[in-house]
């Protein structure tokens, strides 16, 4: 399936992330009799901070598998190990104790921040939901001003504002500060930078790199646009119609493409990317 | 400029304070009415049918009960099943409808069906059932108020959870594994509160005129005075064959007009306030697309077009006024643009930038209640000057526009046939047979298959939705085409073909074209010429390639360099790899293709 046998797949340590056979169909609607096969049977794994990209079109189930291993959704077939744990069908304080430290950056920065709440308790809400600083209101503030500077956004400045009064830029760094504010293991980016504008782009990746290098965080970045995965990712995984259809290191997946579908989406990056 | 100051907030303000001021002096009337009215309102003060005058303000009824003092009662009873009613019901049907939005499957179903049963029931017959039934009285009437209103709250709040529950706050709150507990109480009944208020407020009105109704079918309270049992008594005991209507009849029926409208306006207010989408549509004044286009005379005598230029725009500026304030926020700043026959002029730049503006201006189809000045030249005619007569015959035929979005131009309900004949009726009659032959030619150029056009728009992919809109505008072969963000929100591969395509219709119809779009690498591929916007005014321009490679320009720099290059890896990438699993990759140049 994949040609990725010519380097070190798999150093002696286990997997943060194995995902086996996983498969995700969507409820037959009134339309179609058929439910559609969003995933068939995806295997893939990831290492301790490594950074792996999920690149294809729309539909090909990117997004379905972030969802899965955020636990928005359950699988129907398969299996996700998250530090040598199924974790894909527990639900409530089981899974949240097995799945502590997997955080998911959103695609939307103006949906996925609640307008009714203030950044400090934007950022504190994973906290909060976890119970940690309990009691310790000081140590919750700390922790939130440190996430607020640790993306450049001064805390004094923007702890008291409210998402509609920041750009889009702006609402992602929070997205960033709320997804790095307890320290993660894996961190679930959702195009998170679709909605940007392009001279935007590659600075928030830029700092997300340098967040998750500095807490040492293992990355799935789920993009449709290969250039940027290429630029900021270990390993590249493709994705055509819910399977994977290629996988391996940037240059190998863009200079020696294998599949034909891989080397089609690499040619029509090449017409906008000379 | 004072155009949008009328409409929306300032008119739902007013509306507010006369229902705050209604409801209020009402509330106080109840409260301090019976302390100060020094009659007894169950107890024979004065001659019958007293006319009012001297110690009855109000006169008196049949039995010489002080009419105002018996307002005053009525008040308290009013008000108090008004609220309580409002409560109950509301309690009622917040439970149902969060439990029937956010638990969903079966619970959903069936608390649904007993909202879809609830609201079949006759109202009135029922609530006269319900009253006889359960014997007259407060508890009755607050009881079939709530039976008969909950499902109506209940229906709206479900609809609303729905919506509430796939939305980002409340999918990254379940992503940090937070617990149905945590989600309602921070994220769903925050998000509904501003919607309930309001319904809150109806629910009163309509109990209050609830109320009435049962007590004036003699079904309320036998011992307390309410204003609809006033009504009652005054009907049945004869009020109408006397004088004594004006002061029996009269009153307590204005006092529930008077309730009523306070907690209407104010019902409008909120409503307004929670859902401010409503403004926007508050102030349409009647004046057409462009009545508001100061064109510049003296402007546009001086730049008389010069010949062979498909268009020319000088000193273009749109304004949007502010709604409250004085100053107007600029959309566009003095632009000039010049574009020659067969040319594709690239317009770049980031949201806000003004670029959807400038289409909306050329196609004079600017949104109330933008102001715009500038002179806008076409094939030598002045666009601001024309009747929108003048503009219809131009628009769709000699100028096309691509909308934005163009998944969302497309009528849903319309086979793809039916969208095109659309649009060449729209400016010409065609024979049957000249029709087919247009469409199949229009169909070639931009490669649909014909079996498609019996295809409804959600049957098609992306791809092929816009190629069905770039049909649509080159029905009436165009000399020019505004193609507004024609590749967003599709993906690489479909984004080449339709490049590939547009570039191909230029070249054999020699259209001319402006492209928009946000996409630089997308726009450096097509345009002979690219213009960049910079909040609302052009800061630089010029071929492509000079400007990719001698552009000084900061802003110009700064959006060339966001371009992820891919195949020159010998520009080092500022992030070391990571010393697992990966080796560095080798350089390698331009592999494929160009």
């Amino acid at each position: 399936m994949s040609h990725s046998t010519n380097r070190a797949e798999s150093p002696p340590t286990e997997p943060l992330l194995a995902v086996k056979g996983l498969r995700k169909q969507y409820e037959a609607s009134a339309f179609s009799s058929a439910g559609k096969e969003v995933l068939r049977g995806v295997d893939f794994q990831v290492q301790p901070t490594e950074t792996v990209g999920i690149v294809g079109l729309s539909g090909a189930g990117k997004s379905t598998i972030g969802r899965l291993v955020a636990g928005l959704e359950r699988p129907d077939g398969g299996e996700i190990l998250y530090s040598g744990q199924s974790i894909g069908r527990l639900r409530g304080a089981r899974r949240r104790q097995a799945a502590s430290g997997i955080e998911m950056i959103f695609q939307d920065p103006y949906e996925s921040l609640s307008p009714r709440m203030r950044i400090a308790d934007l950022v504190a809400e994973p906290l909060r939901i976890r119970k940690k600083y309990r009691g310790n209101r000081a140590g919750l503030e700390q922790a939130v001003r440190t996430a607020l500077a640790n993306v450049s956004l001064p805390p004094e400045r923007y702890m008291a504002r409210y998402p509609h009064e920041l750009s889009g830029g702006e609402r992602q760094r929070v997205g960033l500060a709320r997804a790095f504010v307890d320290p993660p293991r894996l961190v679930i980016a959702d195009e998170p930078t679709s909605m940007l504008d392009s001279s935007l782009r590659l600075e928030l990746l830029a700092l997300m790199d340098r967040l998750r290098r500095d807490s040492g965080t293992a990355t799935m970045l789920i993009t449709h646009d290969l250039a940027l995965a290429y630029r900021f990712c270990d390993r590249l995984l493709v994705l055509s119609d819910g399977e994977i259809v290629e996988s391996g290191t940037p240059a190998q997946v863009i200079e020696q493409p294998a599949h034909p579908f891989t080397l089609r989406l690499v040619q029509a990056l090449r017409e906008f990317h000379p | 400029m004072k155009l949008g100051t009328l409409g929306g907030t300032g008119r739902a303000g007013m509306m507010g304070r006369i229902g705050l001021f209604l409801l209020g002096a009402m509330i106080l009337f109840a409260l301090l009415g019976p302390l100060l009215i020094p009659h007894d309102p169950m107890e024979r003060t004065g001659a019958p049918l007293a006319a009012p005058g001297d110690g009855h303000l109000l006169g008196t009824n049949d039995i010489g009960q002080d009419i105002l003092a018996e307002l005053a009662a009525g008040a308290r009873v009013s008000l108090t099943i008004g609220l309580a009613g409002a409560a109950a019901s509301m309690t009622i049907g917040v439970l149902v409808g969060v439990l029937a939005g956010y638990r969903g499957g079966w619970t959903d179903t069936l608390l649904m069906r007993a909202v879809d049963v609830s609201l079949t029931l006759p109202f009135l017959p029922l609530m006269i059932l319900l009253g006889v039934f359960l014997g007259p009285s407060m508890s009755t009437q607050i009881l079939v108020i709530a039976i008969l209103m909950w499902a109506k709250v209940a229906r709206e709040l479900r609809s609303q959870i729905l919506s509430i529950r796939t939305r980002g706050p409340v999918q990254s709150a379940r992503a940090m594994g937070a617990g149905d507990g945590y989600i309602l109480r921070k994220h769903i009944l925050p998000m509904t509160l501003p919607l309930l208020i309001p319904q809150f407020i109806q629910a009163v009105t309509a109990s209050i005129l609830m109320e009435s109704s049962l007590s004036f079918l003699g079904l309320g309270d036998p011992l307390a005075k309410s204003w609809g049992s006033i009504l009652f008594y005054a009907n049945a005991r004869s009020a109408f064959l006397t004088d004594a209507w004006i002061w029996w009849v009269v009153p307590p029926g204005l006092c529930i007009v008077w309730t009523v409208l306070g907690c209407s306006f104010i019902g409008y207010w909120l409503e307004e306030k929670a859902s401010p989408r409503l403004k926007s549509y508050a102030a349409p004044a009647e004046r057409g697309a462009r009545g508001w286009f100061r064109s510049r005379p003296s402007r546009t005598a001086a730049s008389a077009a010069k010949a062979g230029e498909t268009l020319r725009i000088d000193g273009l500026t749109v304004e949007y006024p502010k709604p409250d304030a004085q100053e107007s926020v600029a959309a566009l700043r003095g632009i000039e643009l010049v574009v020659k026959p067969g040319e594709i002029v690239g317009i770049v730049g980031e949201s806000g930038s003004g670029k959807t503006t400038l289409a909306a201006a050329i196609m004079q189809m600017l949104k109330h209640p933008a102001e715009s000045a500038g002179s806008i030249r076409f094939a030598g005619e002045e666009l601001t000057e024309l009747s929108d007569r003048e503009l219809r015959a131009i628009r769709g035929h000699r100028m096309a526009l691509v909308p934005q979005a163009a998944m969302n131009a497309l009528n849903p309900v319309w086979t793809v046939r039916k969208q095109l004949t659309e649009a060449i009726t729209c400016h010409r009659k065609l024979s049957r047979a000249e029709m087919e032959k247009r469409i199949g030619t229009l169909l070639e150029q931009v490669g649909i298959e014909s079996r498609c056009l019996q295809a409804y728009p959600h049957e098609l992919s992306g791809g092929m939705k816009q190629r069905v809109v770039i049909a649509m505008a080159l029905v009436n072969e165009p000399a020019f085409v505004i193609a507004d963000e024609p590749t967003t929100g599709l993906d690489v591969l479909v984004q080449a073909e339709i490049v590939a395509l547009l570039q191909r219709l230029q070249q054999q119809l020699g259209i001319s074209m402006i492209f928009i779009s946000h996409d630089l690498p997308v726009v450096k591929r097509i345009a002979d010429r690219i213009v960049i916007l910079e909040r609302g005014a052009v800061v630089d321009e010029g071929d492509p390639e000079q400007l990719s490679r001698h552009s000084t320009h900061p802003y110009t720099r700064k959006l060339m360099d966001a371009i992820p290059s891919i195949g020159r890896l010998e520009q080092p990438l500022e992030r070391p790899r990571p010393a697992q699993p990966t080796p560095s990759p080798e350089p390698l140049h331009a592999a494929a293709g160009r």
